[in-house]
């Protein structure tokens, strides 16, 4: 029988496998990792960051002031570890998983709770439902449907290459997210053109309620790029190092005009789907325990100080720094003024056509007599 | 020290009220801002809501078990010092307005139990209409429309609520004379489970019952010996698993007892395992967890189970699965006082088992006169799958092994 194709990128053991740098417990598994120092630590504080960040936006809805929250607790690898590989002029195109990897590209966190708590800093000015985005750091933002920022990134990344632009995109999205012709048709059209994208797909074992298993038959996501022309590539998503490794080539790949590469990051969210979500109602204790042991913090922080770039105590520093930096963010967040009612009709049209501009007319009436009357608006 | 008000914070996607499940808090405990104070159930999850100010709880206003609307409050915080940016609102200022808003209006405020105005959805009227009508606390149904095809404008949501501010209110003086006669409860969540439940079992399956007097003396002396045993092994060992254990070894000889019946298809289904539920009384209301595959674990290990499962009833934290799939359930209303008990069947189930309170009674043994103890059992089954003989001889089964508890215990695994 003759085999067809070039099974040379299109690896399909690397599709099947899973690549790791270190073990659950954060031992190397084969050597010590070539990286510089600097590097490793500025990896770990971005997820310390994000686990941080995370916790506060749970409790912030949890006061009423975050309209819904996705929590990100056990992958904050993935995000991270991938989003690093990226340069600042490439684009991100994210998911609502993805509070480290918006830390990565700079956004900062006050700039993320303005958003959540749609602040008069709002940068997305109230618009597209708690989810972030920000222009100023190459990041656009996360559609509510989900994957449909899969062919977005495709479209951009084929737009740069055809103006010369040597720049990658990189998109993230679930495993839910594959069951979407969205998906398919992103994966089709990158691979045809040789788009210059990086897929990064988050499998956290659930979409809200439905197990991986329910939502494909696949033996793993990453050979559906296979089907496409599109090497996957299977790897450890708590494993931050092993993530940025194989985040790295498939970037370079990109930038170098061989086209794109699916990244399958395995890991689990050991939190609810979101604030409005019960998960004892439909997974067991002993899974989320089981992948507790597994999450990446606690991996990562072994391994430094096992190479002797932490202490203990320099932990535990870590974290109180972090950790008051960010309530003093909190606090201060908490006493910006809300986003104006207005802000919902601006930013659709240059010029607002008359329909609009009668309702933002009745609008600020219903305002200015509910003010007289005295009555408080929420 | 300003008194603040906390208000039931909205928290998720379309909920509209929660359950106070427990406060972590006490009245005059000091509290940081930020620090969970209370545990709120919603339809969607058990949420734990923290406090925006940093100060000492003054006043607790909803108790554990009150459903609270989004946007009552909840709580009285004294503060150290306002805290800016929160909404906050000090509470003369609100009750000066909960009034006005109550004396604009023809009937009592729209509290967490009254029912929705009817008509409501009737009236024609633009979205910032409704909200002003709301924010006056106007029914808009009462409203006469001056607008196009009858719909209610602004001007007269404020013409009628000026001609409410100036005319007396005898409808609310009326209200609250007749207002304390009855308190309305509504049903929801577990207790109207409960209900629905209650209603299939009563209307479909014909029950019939059948009593035994069991004497527990001498389960009642093993259960001491076993005691240290079972402490050793972190077990508090009640009569309820005896009972559990007596229950898996009669059904292994009366496998029917174990089994639903499939009436579209005329089949009696014949449950393998035996998953046994047992009912909690729980200040959310009746809950019955479920211990799976009971008849394949050890006394100990029921003992366990049963201690742990009714903890997380009682604490409103079982899972789904935790409360889904029993085959055969046991009453043991015993615990809280009935003599004799008769349960009503947990739908699928065949049947169920009530056991009553544990009496010292005189009785004649052996031609003498000795106290006992004596227990009432009580079986309810569904006669379209048992016949009463059936049913019976299960029962006496049941009263043999817990009178020779060595049959009971009798068996490899069976202290595990
Ligand atoms: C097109 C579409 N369908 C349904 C939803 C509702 N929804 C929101 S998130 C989600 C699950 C997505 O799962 P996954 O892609 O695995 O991402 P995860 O939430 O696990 O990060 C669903 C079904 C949606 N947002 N968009
Ligand atoms: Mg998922």
């Amino acid at each position: 029988m003759e085999v067809l194709g070039r099974r040379d990128i299109l690896n399909i053991d690397r599709a099947l496998g899973l690549y790791r740098v270190l073990d659950e417990d954060g031992n190397p598994v084969a050597g010590e990792p070539s990286l510089p120092d600097k590097l490793l630590l500025d990896m770990y504080t971005y997820m310390v960051r994000a686990r941080i960040l995370d916790g506060w936006l749970l409790k912030l809805q949890r006061m009423g002031r975050v309209a819904l929250h996705a929590p990100n607790k056990g992958q904050e690898a993935a995000a991270v570890g991938a989003t690093l590989a990226l340069k600042r002029e490439d684009w991100l195109f994210p998911s609502y998983r993805e509070l480290g990897a918006l830390l990565v590209r700079g956004m900062t966190e006050e700039e993320i709770l303005d958003r959540a708590l749609t602040t008069i800093d709002d940068p997305l000015k109230g618009s597209d439902f708690a989810i972030y985005g920000h222009r100023k750091y190459n990041i656009v933002p996360a559609p509510v449907p989900v994957a449909n920022q899969i062919p977005h990134a495709v479209g951009a990344a084929l737009a740069a290459k055809i103006m010369g632009d040597k720049i990658v995109t990189m998109t993230f999205f679930g495993d839910g997210s594959t069951s979407r012709g969205d998906f398919h048709t992103g994966l089709n059209f990158a691979g045809v053109f040789k788009a210059p994208v990086v897929f990064v797909n988050q499998n956290n074992q659930w979409a809200i309620s439905v197990p991986l298993k329910r939502q494909t038959a696949s033996p793993t996501i990453a050979i559906k790029g296979v089907a496409y022309g599109v090497p996957g590539i299977r790897v450890d998503g708590n494993d931050v190092i092993a993530v940025y490794t194989v985040a790295m080539e498939a970037v370079e790949r990109a930038r170098s005009g061989e086209g794109p590469t699916l990244i399958e990051a395995v890991t689990y969210r050991l939190g609810p789907h979101t604030t409005a979500d019960d998960p004892t109602r439909y997974r067991v204790e002993e899974e989320v325990r089981e992948w507790e042991r597994k999450e990446p913090l606690r991996r990562m922080r072994r391994y430094l100080i096992s190479r002797g770039l932490l202490t203990e105590e320099e932990d535990k520093a870590l974290w109180s720094e972090w950790e008051k930096r960010i309530e003093e963010t909190v606090v201060k967040v908490l006493e910006k003024p809300p986003l104006p009612p207005e802000v919902v009709l601006e930013d659709v049209y240059e010029e607002p056509p008359w329909n609009l501009r009668e309702q933002m007319r009745e609008l600020r009436d219903s305002i200015r007599l509910l003010k007289e009357l005295g009555v408080e608006l929420e | 020290m300003p008194v603040v008000q906390v208000k039931l914070p909205d928290i998720g996607e379309g909920i509209a009220e929660g359950e106070i499940v427990r406060w972590l808090v006490k009245e005059g405990e000091a509290v940081k801002r930020f620090q969970p104070i209370v545990e709120v159930l919603t339809a969607k999850a058990t949420v734990e809501i923290p406090s925006p100010y940093t100060g000492r709880i003054h006043r607790l206003l909803a108790s554990e078990g009150d459903t609270v609307r989004v946007g009552q409050p909840i709580v009285e915080i004294e503060t150290d010092t306002a805290e800016p940016g929160e909404p906050q609102e000090p509470v003369e200022k609100v009750r000066e307005q909960t009034v006005e808003a109550k004396t604009m209006q023809e009937a009592p405020a729209r509290g967490p139990t009254a029912p929705p105005s009817q008509g409501t959805a009737r009236v024609r009227a633009p979205p910032s209409v409704r909200l002003l009508a709301r924010k006056l606390g106007i029914d808009l149904s009462k409203v006469k429309g001056t607008g196009p095809r009858g719909v209610v404008t602004k001007n007269d949501v404020l013409a009628y609520a000026e001609a409410q501010r100036s005319a007396p209110q005898p409808a609310m003086q009326v209200a609250r004379e007749v207002g304390v006669q009855e308190e309305r409860i509504p049903l929801r969540g577990v207790k109207k489970v409960m209900a629905e439940r209650m209603v299939e079992a009563k209307t479909r399956i014909p029950h019939a019952y059948v009593v035994e007097e069991v004497d527990i003396t001498e389960l009642l002396a093993v259960r001491e010996k076993l005691k240290p045993l079972a402490e050793e092994k972190g077990v508090k060992l009640t009569v309820l698993p005896f009972i559990m254990k007596a229950v898996v070894k009669a059904i292994r000889e009366y496998p029917l007892m174990n089994s639903s019946l499939d009436e579209e298809r005329g089949e009696i289904v014949v449950r393998k395992t035996v998953n046994l539920g047992f009912a909690v009384d729980t200040p959310h209301g009746l809950m019955v967890p479920v211990i799976k595959n009971a008849d394949s674990k050890g006394l100990f290990q029921l003992a366990r189970e049963v201690r742990e499962l009714a903890a997380r009833a009682r604490e409103a934290k079982l899972g789904l699965d935790e409360v889904r799939g029993s085959t055969f359930s046991i009453s043991n209303y015993g615990s809280i006082g009935g003599v004799l008990g008769i349960p009503v069947i947990n739908p699928p189930e065949a049947a169920i088992l009530g056991v009553g309170r544990i009496r010292r009674e005189p009785r004649i043994r052996d031609g003498r006169i000795e106290e006992r103890s004596l227990v009432y059992l009580t079986l309810s089954f569904d006669h379209r799958i048992l016949e009463g003989g059936y049913a019976t001889r299960f029962l006496v089964r049941v009263k043999e092994l817990l009178e020779n508890p060595i049959l009971l215990l009798a068996g490899d695994g069976e202290l595990d």
